[in-house]
């Protein structure tokens, strides 16, 4: 039987990786975009070992919550990186600083 | 080590190496590929931990809608993968140390020593006709339902935002655009008009002779 | 509860076998000897004109985000589906709250024209 402190670390894997992915594909806002996927899987991995140990429903239904959020969010934010794309023609981070003043 | 245990550690293991492998890649198609391995990976992990449902429904809705999303994304906007790479290695350091400080970080808290199976003793075992998706089902539609109604309320926002940015109707003079409502309701009296004329006797044309010749 | 999935873990661990075996066997068997010439894209004889990855048209991509969130929808209906009979009528109430709201949101792409392809 899997203990409850290899799920939470598993998820700490993912969660520090699709960090460090964030740091290091500072250029490419797909990329991040993806990473900020994987960081809500890791926690929804958290949620669901909670729930498992705990045996309580709920853990699993804010997991499902969270998968409709993140999936919103990918659909917006895809949408605004299409219409950068069409006024730039670049999805280059460091080109997005006009708000900068 | 039990067979459940080889189970979830070749599972964790291939969702690990996918997410590695898709913070590291060159190109953004293979990147969200390897995502897509990394959320089947986890769905099966979460199957492990009695989640049926979700990892169904993380198959069902990432893995098959939320990542094509992303592939018809990078497919259509041509980009220069040079360039969108550089400073990888410049950050390379920063980036490997601050993961693993923060892993540090979290090992100690989330470690064996304060989760450990002796400190958090069994988890309940269902048996085999126990349904996940009722018990969801059963605490959703009625214990949450506000949550519910706001998770519609978001979808409707997703929809209308998404297609409040991306749609683009190109002038009518480029292209012709089909009114369907529009051809449909036509009606016959719509395309010809009957015309009551005085039937007139046409004079004989002159010419006729000479070309009869 | 586990048990249950063994037939569909047996089917994953074949499937893999049938996909991935194939290729790697002719990975390994097969005399693969590549140069500049022979990886080049050959388009009768000319220098390819654009990149091989076409520019997909934003149209695809509408169609791609509704079909996300109608997929989502369909994975809510799934266990009320399943629990209708408990939950009575509040939860056929709250499903369709839910589905109007929804609703309204198809009749704005379709009063939008994001549903027609010129």
């Amino acid at each position: 039987m899997v203990a409850l402190s290899d799920y939470l670390i598993f998820s700490a894997i993912l969660f520090t990786l699709s960090m460090a992915g964030i740091f290091l594909n500072r250029k490419n806002v797909i990329i991040l975009l993806m990473s900020i996927e994987l960081m809500l899987l890791a926690v929804n991995t958290n949620l669901v070992a909670f729930s498992y140990f705990l045996n309580d429903i709920s853990g699993q239904i804010f997991v499902f919550f969270i998968l409709t959020v993140a999936a919103a969010e990918a659909a917006i934010g895809l949408a605004i990186i299409v219409l950068v794309f069409r006024n730039r023609k670049s999805i280059n981070v460091d080109d997005l600083g006009s708000l900068k003043g | 080590m039990t067979f459940e245990q080889l189970i979830f550690y070749i599972l964790a293991a291939i969702a690990v190496i996918s997410s590695l492998m898709m913070i590291s890649v060159n190109n953004p198609v293979k990147a969200a590929l390897w995502l897509v391995l990394a959320f089947i990976a986890t769905a099966g992990v979460w199957i492990t931990a009695q989640a049926e449902f979700l990892g169904i429904v993380l198959i069902l809705v990432y893995a098959g809608a939320v990542m094509v999303l992303f592939l018809f994304v990078v497919m259509m906007l041509d980009i220069n993968l040079v360039k969108l790479k550089e400073g990888f290695i410049r950050y390379l350091p920063i980036g490997v140390l601050a993961a693993l400080g923060i892993f540090a970080l979290m090992y100690m808290v989330l470690g064996p020593n304060n989760f450990g199976m002796d400190v958090t003793g069994e988890p309940v075992r269902f048996d085999a006709n126990h349904s996940n998706t009722t018990m969801i089902g059963l605490a959703l539609y009625t214990v949450h339902v506000y949550a519910f109604i706001l998770a519609a309320v978001l979808l409707l926002v997703g929809i209308v935002a998404a297609i409040a940015l991306t749609i683009r109707r190109r002038p009518p003079h480029e292209v012709k655009y089909q009114n369907i409502d529009k051809q449909v309701k036509t009606q016959a009296r719509d395309r010809f008009e009957m015309i009551k004329m005085q039937p007139v006797k046409e004079k004989p044309v002159e010419n006729k002779k000479e070309e009869d010749e | 509860m586990l048990e249950n999935y063994l037939p569909i873990l047996v089917f994953v661990v074949l499937g893999v076998l049938f996909g991935v075996g194939p290729l790697l066997m002719s990975f390994v068997l097969a005399p693969n000897k590549p140069d500049a010439e022979k990886n080049s894209p050959y388009e009768c004889g000319f220098e390819p004109f654009e990149d091989s990855r076409m520019k997909f048209d934003v149209r695809f991509y509408l169609v791609a985000i509704l079909f996300i969130i109608f997929d989502l929808e369909i994975a809510f209906l799934f266990p009320w589906a399943i629990v209708l009979d408990e939950i009575g009528l509040f939860g056929l109430l709250s499903m369709a709250v839910f589905l109007s709201l929804l609703v309204v949101g198809f009749i704005y792409e379709w009063r939008k024209g994001a549903l027609e392809w010129e």
